[in-house]
């Protein structure tokens, strides 16, 4: 077997609507001398379906948001893609944005693609009005006249419980739940196929991400897109997502549908983020792990986990364990789970 | 619509503390010190010719009356001021007996004239160039722009434009190189005059626009290398925005708002280079006004034009500010 | 401070330019010590001769030798400009600390008299000066008034930077642990504000040679003090140019173009190091 395998063939399912294959993005940065070289994203494999909303979750080092940086497109020095595929149903034969002429990726962008970010304070050109933003973003994808199109824009934007006023606003006159959703109205007004969406809710407070969770949700359903959800908080993902995918260190260390996740953690990261999460009732002093997630510049040989792992064997420190299918659909990467394969 | 009352207050508060201080120190810097500005003038009038005592003994009465060196401080205190909110300096010794305000009122069309033109083209072209420099890093042509204006940008204004003066007056001399017109034309709207004006005009505003431009460019590349990182620039990028949208109204439309802000707080140091190459081209402004002024011991003429630059720097630095709030809606929260 | 040194040597050739030029004209300042004619004689060398192997650069048509009268003009210069960019440090250090640290009206005051001073046009204030003092201006004097006009803009950049510090830990700390307001400011600040008020002494001395080349190449400061500006104005009263004694005039022009040059790069090259986004992608790789 290779490194990272090529997933098997499943003729049952309907082809993915995302395919990452082998995905490797580093950074390579030199500045007054000091030369370094992360491997922020370091071979990942995983498909997300159509009308799923595909959970990745991870720390804040773990190279997820570098992943769909990538898988997005938004590739800028120091940041390269040094190998592997990202198929797009709606960009095939290209293997990713990256590599794709620059007229394909803009008709994709927003009537396929679209994106929820981080930090929805900031997203937003703060000298602009609503309307102008709006026809900016979605204008060249709507084939109507302009008032169709802005009578499509409210009726959008009701959708999120915004009023038509909004339009005329400038982004620092909304509230932060206003914007919220005047941005989540935003990326869904072209209907896209897939959506992603980074931390979308980290920065709220619980009743405004519990409604911004909601309105996700709803929108997903209505418009049956496709969701790539990122977010370290393992509660969100257990309330939102699908199936969920696990990153530690650059490198997804575990697949399964999150109800399956939740129940069964095969990986002893994963069983550490679930059990480290409050329950109800539950008054049991939680041990912590030991030690911290290590630098990408210079990680750790073999399984990236082991210096923490509680399981760990010797060779989990000599060579890298593959994603292996234990279970229909649910995939973990891990030794101690599925035997050492060495020959 | 408060905050921009509060805005607007703040500055117009600001504007006249700068006047305030600006006549303040006038004041000080010609009662305060130990020399007597009257006996000054009266020396530098009289060095180069044989003047009557009595006609120097009537000048130092007649100066000292003019002035308001007598009585108490308080009393000279107020009647500097007095003459200044009403413009009035006096006769100048050396065009007598014009008023000052007369000789200031001819020299100031042309010393704002040029300002204004050279710069608004030296702030648009910069922060143009700039803008494009930070957005096409990789640019060749670009980068080596950069180069140019770090060279230009530390020279001082008087050796830029002597460069301009020999390449111009003596080496090239396609240019005329001094006055702000050709001498027998009469100062009507004729079209022979006013292009004679404009080219008259080329050198002293191409070395306000080359020592200006620099600092523009520079500013703005550094500006704008910051604004592509934004989220909101990212965002639309991702969002597939086109690109020509994303130069202007995202990346260069938010990287002006702080150059805006630069300009006002620059307009002081533009008016110093502007005296400058006023008297360096022979151009018939506010600053050929003052330096030759002072080389005529004219003490009204000298104070009257430090006093309407102070103000007049002062009501430009307010009309920016006072446009800011276009630029900026975000003003009005603040 | 070596390890800067070393690490902007080695890697920014805007900093490497900047110190070989500014190298090269504080090595001329130095040689004034070593010239064989006093500055203020005049007609000590036969005049008007053009650049050749006995006077390097010339001589002026007052009988000086160009090169080693310009030793002292840069000398002067370089002094003056160090003079002026010193006492306005000082004056920017405080007012700036003060105004960031303490806030409130006390910030307020000081900031609407700090940005009275920034868009004060300096020129015909200092002319006026000069008018009133005449023969009594002095090079020394001409520098205290202009450090105690061109503090301004350095004072708003010191006090961002003291904002920004008076929210961190180790202030509270500091305030918790009964250390005083001066002792904070001078102990605690201080030297993270000092790269910033190295790079900001670069930039003043630019502008003050600048203005001081100004005024003197105007006759408007004490012209029998050699300095850039005066070698220019002396070889503009004899008209130099026309009569072509281009090398009375080039070659203070040349020497003061790369003060110029020099100093701003060394500017730039210190913001470039330490712009805190630059800063960040020199950490942690040291590993």
């Amino acid at each position: 077997m290779t490194a990272s395998p090529a997933l098997p063939a499943r003729p049952d399912a309907a082809a993915p609507i995302l395919a990452v294959r082998d995905l490797k993005a580093h950074f390579r940065t030199n500045h007054f001398g000091v030369k370094r070289y992360v491997k922020a994203v370091d071979g990942i494999s995983f498909d997300v379906r159509r009308g799923e909303i595909y959970g990745l979750a991870g720390e804040s080092s773990s190279g997820k948001t570098t992943l769909i940086k990538t898988i997005a497109g938004a590739i800028k020095p120091p940041l390269e893609v040094v190998g592997g595929t990202v198929d797009f149903a709606f960009l095939p034969g290209y293997g990713g944005l990256h590599r794709a002429p620059p007229a394909e990726v803009a008709r994709i962008r927003w009537r396929h693609l679209s994106y929820i970010m981080q930090g929805s304070m900031n997203v937003l050109n703060p000298v602009r009005r609503l309307r102008a933003t709006f026809a900016d973003f979605a204008r060249s994808h709507i084939d109507a006249s302009d008032r169709q199109f802005e009578q499509a824009v409210v009726d959008h934007l009701a959708r999120v419980k915004l009023d038509a006023s909004v339009l005329t606003a400038y982004p620092h006159e909304l509230s932060g739940g206003m914007r919220q959703r005047a941005t989540i109205a935003l990326a869904t007004i072209c209907r896209p196929d897939f959506i992603i969406a980074d931390e979308p809710t980290t920065a709220l407070d619980v009743v405004v991400q519990k409604d911004v969770l909601g309105m996700i949700r709803g929108i997903q359903r209505e418009i049956g897109s496709s969701v790539l959800f990122v977010t370290h908080d393992m509660g969100v993902h257990a309330h939102l997502t699908d199936r969920l995918g696990i990153m530690y260190a650059g490198r997804l260390v575990e697949e399964a549908a999150t109800a399956e996740i939740f129940r069964r953690p095969l990986h002893p990261y994963t069983r550490h983020l679930i059990s480290s999460l409050p329950r109800i009732g539950d008054d049991i002093q939680r041990k912590g792990l030991e030690g911290s997630p290590p630098s990408l510049a210079d990680p750790p040989p073999g399984c990236r986990f082991h210096p923490r792992c509680p399981l760990a064997m010797a060779a989990c420190s000599e060579r890298v364990p593959d994603m292996v299918e234990t279970e229909p659909d649910h995939r973990v990467a891990c030794f101690a789970v599925n035997g050492d394969q060495a020959p | 619509m408060n905050g921009y009352l509060i805005y607007i207050v703040r500055r117009l508060g600001q504007f006249v503390l700068v006047v305030f201080i600006g006549i303040n120190l006038a004041y000080v810097i010609t009662h305060a010190t130990p020399i007597d500005p009257v006996e000054q003038s009266i020396s530098a009038a009289t060095s180069f010719g044989n003047t009557a005592p009595d006609a120097i003994e009537q000048m130092r009465t007649s100066l000292r009356e003019l002035y308001g060196l007598g009585g108490s401080p308080v009393e000279q205190y107020l009647v500097f001021w007095r003459r200044i909110l009403r413009a009035d300096f006096g006769p100048s010794m050396s065009a007598f007996p014009t008023p000052v305000s007369t000789l200031i009122g001819r020299a100031l069309p042309w010393t704002a004239g040029l300002l204004m033109i050279s710069t608004i083209i030296t702030w648009v072209l910069g922060n143009l160039l700039g803008g494009l420099a930070g957005y096409y890093q990789k640019s060749r042509g670009l980068k080596l722009m950069g180069v140019i204006a770090m060279g230009l940008h530390p020279i001082p204004y008087y050796i830029l434009a002597l460069l301009l003066l020999i390449v111009f007056g003596f080496l090239w001399p396609v240019l005329p190189i001094a006055g702000g017109s050709a001498m027998n034309l009469p100062q009507t709207w004729t079209w022979d005059f006013i292009s004679s004006v404009l080219m008259h005009a080329i050198l002293p505003a191409l070395s306000l626009i080359l020592i200006g431009i620099g600092s523009w460019f520079l500013g703005m590349r550094s500006l704008v290398s910051n604004v592509v990182t934004e989220d909101y620039v990212v965002y639309a990028e991702l969002g597939g925005v086109d690109r020509h949208r994303i130069l202007t109204s995202y990346v260069m439309r938010n990287a002006l708002v702080p150059q805006v802000t630069g300009l006002a707080i620059s307009l002081g140091g533009i008016f110093n280079g502007a005296v400058i190459t006023e008297k360096v081209f022979g151009y018939p402004g506010i600053g050929s006004l003052l330096v030759d002024a002072v080389y005529a011991g004219d003490y009204g003429l000298v104070l009257g034009v430090t006093t309407i630059s102070i103000v007049g720097v002062s009501i430009g630095v307010l009309a920016i500010d006072l446009l800011y709030p276009l630029l900026d809606p975000r003003v009005k929260v603040r | 401070m070596l390890r800067i040194l070393r690490d902007l040597l080695r890697y920014n050739p805007e900093f490497r330019i900047g110190i070989v030029l500014v190298g090269f004209v504080l090595i001329l300042s130095v040689l004034a010590s070593f010239s064989p004619y006093p500055p203020d004689q005049v007609y000590v060398v036969p005049p008007d001769v053009p650049p050749s192997p006995t006077y390097w650069f010339g001589t002026t048509s007052r009988g000086q030798d160009v090169f080693w009268q310009l030793t002292f003009a840069i000398r002067n210069t370089l002094l003056f400009g160090g003079t002026v960019a010193l006492i306005s440090r000082v004056l920017a250090l405080v007012i700036g600390l003060v105004s960031g640290y303490k806030g409130g009206w006390i910030d307020r005051v000081l900031m609407s008299i700090n940005d009275t001073f920034i868009v004060m046009p300096l020129l015909p204030i200092l002319v006026l000066f000069y008018f009133v003092m005449r023969d009594s201006m002095s090079w020394l004097i001409l520098a205290l008034i202009m450090a105690c006009l061109g503090w301004a803009y350095d004072a708003r950049l010191i006090r961002s930077v003291a904002m920004s510090l008076k929210t961190r830990e180790f202030t509270q700390s500091s305030v918790f642990s009964g250390m005083s307001t001066r002792e904070i400011l001078v102990q605690e600040h201080l030297p993270y504000v000092m790269p910033i008020v190295f790079s900001t002494t670069m930039n003043n001395m630019v502008w003050s040679i600048g203005l001081e080349v100004t005024l003197s190449v105007l006759g408007f400061t004490d012209i029998n003090t050699p300095t850039i500006g005066g070698m220019i104005y002396w070889a503009n009263q004899h008209t130099a140019m026309v009569a072509g004694i281009w090398w009375w005039i080039a070659f203070p022009t040349a020497i003061v173009v790369m003060t110029f040059i020099g100093l701003f790069l060394l500017a730039v090259s210190m913001n470039e190091y330490i712009d805190p986004r630059s800063r960040l992608s020199r950490m942690g790789g040291a590993s």
